[in-house]
């Protein structure tokens, strides 16, 4: 268990830490998804040592490091740009950890050649940094953090500055520092495609604080709030009254009554995912327990996508692929009917009676 | 009605355009008249004369002195006062400012008071240390008046290098020190240069501060417009013209140096 964090809390201008509790193990990739301004890279600078807490405690091999200085904590941080000193070529920038280190100058060049190898930017090392590309200047920062040998890389933002086709390389090459170096990584994003690519385990942040921590893949089907739905892309997202009917257990949204499976009563938000919405010309003779008649309003066509939006008494959004749209002849102002399982529909505790009931909800 | 703006425009541009020239042409004049006013030859004899020479020597030394101390003080201070966050930190960045907007004469007669009659004064002369009137006068009064200036230079400098290449840096193992000498200062390289060499021209051109602390004696404290003005009072107007050349000669100097090596960044 290489890096723990127990209770955190730092309040910094308007950025704030409530009581992050997270556990890294070794050679893990772990992601920490949140919008901007959730206090994710204040989290990374408290861990790195650039800030201390107001209080709880960082643990790095079992050894209490809150109080210790970042020079000493042997922890390698990469942000969003780069921070390559501009005065210094690649290879004094790779080799200034040693440097500081007070290692020998064929060590450095060594230990810089090498990482520099591995990396791929041998021919980069005489350069400057103003004449690298973002990809190079990524590479050449990865490999200045790697050289001192961490025990935990730190990636604030690591692809959000790169171009479409250098970020899905990049993702891969981040993907392998784990197995490749032993060295456990955490990096956070607010892309969620960095989450479904590159995480063994990840947490999701919002408002300074850890609102969820599983495998991506957990998060995704099973998010714990409303926040983690819509931030892992759910686009209907509503607000209604759950409560037992002659039909069985019931949502009711507006005019609309949604079979879902759930123990909670009262008011209640609910989330259906856009791929879970069915789309026929005819009522569909399923299992599935909700068809509703619908008129298509609007259709987004985005790569073999196509997102459509329906009204069958509140607004929905369903995605089919542009072939099956073509079979289906589904066109704006049609009527449609739309099929999706109760077990589709995820329920959550509105704010209020959330903390009774959290433990007992399996979605 | 197109042409007749059209008209009005260009109209207003050349009056705008001739204001300019008109200024530039004043400005060569009275300048070009300054060193075309002794005839060439009583000129050089005047820049060659031992009074003169002396007064070069003694500005060089006391201006490069100045500089270094200024940037020895200057330096730390700037860093402290970007970096840190400290008890009265806006007060202290306020006092440090207040020679800034001083006439250099009032800044003198404050240290006359201080060096001289005052209870500081007696202790040093105590200690056998008397400045006032004497070469060291000269270099304190020049620190003076520039020291704060160079602060804020250095102070907009290290303000204009992002902390996280200091943070990173720390994670790099770096301690202090070697953060502010391998990271902060080379990336304020290019400010601290600029800021040495206007520091610099600053001290060899300081008049009212020097007058006051160390006086204006004949071969003993006179730099360059110390110079002027005692060679004005007698009437050499050739020695006053000799030493005002020189420091047009360095402004001009200056002046070029800031805008070619520094044109691109333009930070006072």
């Amino acid at each position: 268990m290489p890096l723990e964090t127990r209770g955190l809390y730092k309040t910094l201008g308007d950025f704030h830490l409530r009581d992050v509790n997270l556990t890294i193990k070794d050679s893990e990739y772990f992601i920490i998804l949140g919008p901007s301004g959730a206090g994710k890279s204040i989290l990374l600078e408290t861990i790195a040592g650039i800030h201390s807490p107001d209080s709880g405690r960082i643990i790095l091999d079992g050894t209490d490091i809150t109080s210790w200085p970042a020079r000493l904590r042997n922890i390698g941080m990469v942000y969003q740009d780069y921070m390559l000193f501009p005065h210094m070529n690649v290879e004094k920038n790779i080799g200034f950890g040693l440097k500081q280190l007070g290692r020998p100058s064929y060590e450095i060049e060594k230990a810089t050649a090498d990482i520099a190898d591995l990396l791929g930017i041998t021919h980069l090392l005489s350069r400057r940094p103003d004449t690298l590309s973002g990809g190079e200047q990524q590479r050449v920062a990865i490999a200045r953090a790697l050289v001192i040998k961490p025990r935990i890389l730190l990636l604030d933002e690591p692809l959000s500055a790169l171009d479409a086709i250098t970020r899905r390389k990049m993702r891969n090459e981040l993907a392998g520092i784990p197995s490749l170096t032993g060295v456990s990584v955490i990096h956070i994003t607010h892309h969620v495609e960095d989450l479904i690519s590159l995480g063994h385990r990840s947490a999701v942040m919002d408002g300074g604080t850890i609102v969820q921590t599983g495998k991506p893949d957990e998060i995704f089907s099973n998010p714990r709030t409303p926040f983690v739905a819509a931030f892992t892309g759910m686009e209907n997202l509503f607000t209604g009254i759950a409560k037992d009917s002659h039909e069985g257990r019931i949502v009711q949204v507006g005019p609309v009554k949604i079979h879902a499976i759930t123990r909670y009563n009262g008011q209640v938000q609910c989330g259906i995912r856009s791929e879970d919405i069915i789309f026929s010309r005819e009522p569909l003779k399923s299992s599935a327990r909700n068809v509703l008649k619908a008129t298509v309003m609007k259709i987004r066509l985005m790569g073999s996508l196509a997102w459509v939006v329906v009204d069958c008494g509140i607004t929905l959004t369903g995605v089919l692929t542009i072939k099956s749209m073509y079979d289906l002849k589904i066109d704006e102002g049609d009527t449609v009917f739309i099929t999706f399982k109760a077990s589709a529909v995820m329920v959550f505790p509105d704010g209020q009676n959330r903390d009774k009931t959290e433990d007992t909800e399996t979605g | 009605m197109q042409n007749l703006k059209a008209c009005t425009g260009s109209w207003f541009k050349s009056l705008l355009v001739l204001l300019s020239g008109v200024l530039i042409l004043f400005f060569c004049l009275v300048f070009g008249g300054l060193v075309l006013w002794p005839d060439p030859q009583s000129l050089v004899s005047a820049l060659t004369s031992e009074e003169i020479l002396f007064s070069i020597q003694l500005s060089l030394f006391t201006a490069v002195t100045s500089t270094l101390l200024c940037a020895t003080v200057a330096l730390p201070v700037a860093y402290a006062l970007s970096r840190y966050t400290f008890p009265a930190k806006e007060f202290m960045g306020l006092v440090i400012s207040l020679p800034l907007s001083l006439p250099p004469l009032v800044a003198g007669i404050a240290l006359l008071i201080f060096f001289g009659p005052s209870f500081f004064g007696d202790l040093l002369r105590l200690i056998g240390v008397d400045i006032v009137y004497t070469t060291a006068a000269i270099i304190v009064a020049q620190f003076f008046v520039n020291v704060p200036y160079l602060i804020r230079v250095m102070r907009s400098a290290f303000d204009s290098v992002h902390p996280r290449y200091e943070h990173v840096a720390r994670t790099l193992g770096a301690s202090e020190p070697a953060v502010f000498f391998q990271v902060s200062l080379p990336m304020s390289r290019q400010a601290l240069l600029a800021g040495l060499t206007i520091t610099w021209s600053k001290a060899m051109g300081e008049f009212g501060a020097v007058l006051m602390l160390a006086g204006a004696t004949r071969m003993k404290t006179e730099t360059l417009p110390i110079a002027l003005f005692l060679n004005l009072s007698t009437g050499d107007l050739d020695f006053a013209i000799a030493s005002a050349t020189i420091l047009l000669a360095i402004s001009v100097g200056t002046l070029l140096v800031f805008e070619y090596w520094f044109g691109s960044k333009r930070m006072v």
